[in-house]
């Protein structure tokens, strides 16, 4: 006769049926030998291991691919009032981007990604100024530098400048 | 005699378990901390971080390859059970 480990002798038997085609033992999954977790442990610790070496080499690549920021130019900036933003990608089609035209009518373009967590940054009209809606961090717009909140450091800096009257986007350096 | 013995296996493994989930700890505290540094392009703590991670992962090996109790002998088909 087995004994009951479990106390759910009324699932045990509305599955008794079950059974049968599923010989699926209830009891037998709560016991965890010391063996399986300590095992298990281990698997944990070369995960945890392969996550910060993929985490470090991930961060030396894009180190490395923001070093070349060819120029391009920024569609729909021209049209852009002041104190107002608008989403472009730069330097590649997977790097999002924020344009701003501030109150005064001078361009400011970073990195959408927040410094501290990667969450995108907006802008805030009426506040003027770079909001991340994830932890409340802000920055200023026309710097980038951080004005309260856990970002470490200020956004990425995308350089503008008006060629022909169009506004182009020519390089990005790290905040 | 043999109920001693089981008692310092028991004490055993239960340390094992304990350091193992210890390093575990460590390790996610590094890997945060990682993250955190990536983040914020600071690239020189990156390479400590991940030898930390690895040294940690070493030492987890080696606490479930080779630390045995002392009362089990090695044999030339393993370590008696």
């Amino acid at each position: 006769m087995s004994k009951n480990l479990s106390d759910e002798s009324d699932v045990q038997a509305a599955t008794a049926p079950f059974q049968a085609e599923f010989p699926y033992e209830r009891d037998e999954e709560a016991q965890v030998t010391r063996r399986e977790f300590c095992n298990f442990l281990g698997l944990t610790s070369a995960a945890l291991f392969v996550g910060a070496a993929g985490f470090a080499g991930k961060a030396a690549l894009d180190a490395r691919e923001s070093l070349s920021s060819p120029a391009a130019p920024i569609e729909g900036a021209e049209t852009l009032t002041p104190n107002s933003s608008l989403n472009f990608n730069y330097p590649t089609e997977r790097d999002s981007a924020i344009l701003i035209r501030t109150a005064d009518g001078a361009y400011h373009a970073y990195g959408q990604k927040c410094t501290h967590l990667s969450c995108p940054v907006y802008y805030s009209r009426a506040d003027q100024r770079l909001e991340c809606p994830c932890h409340e961090g802000a920055f200023d717009a026309a710097t980038g530098a951080v004005l309260y909140g856990p970002p470490p450091r200020a956004l990425d800096v995308i350089e503008v400048e008006t060629r022909d009257g169009q506004v182009w986007a020519t390089g990005r350096n790290g905040g | 005699m043999k109920e001693r013995s089981k008692a310092g296996q028991a004490a055993v493994w239960q340390a094992r378990l304990i350091m193992l989930v210890m390093i575990n700890i460590a390790q996610l505290w590094i890997l945060a901390a990682t993250v955190d540094a990536a983040l914020a392009r600071h690239y020189s703590v990156l390479i400590p971080l991940v030898i930390a991670s690895g040294v940690c992962f070493a030492i987890t090996l080696s606490i479930i390859k080779w630390w045995r109790p002392t009362s089990r002998k090695k044999t030339s088909s393993g370590y008696i059970r």
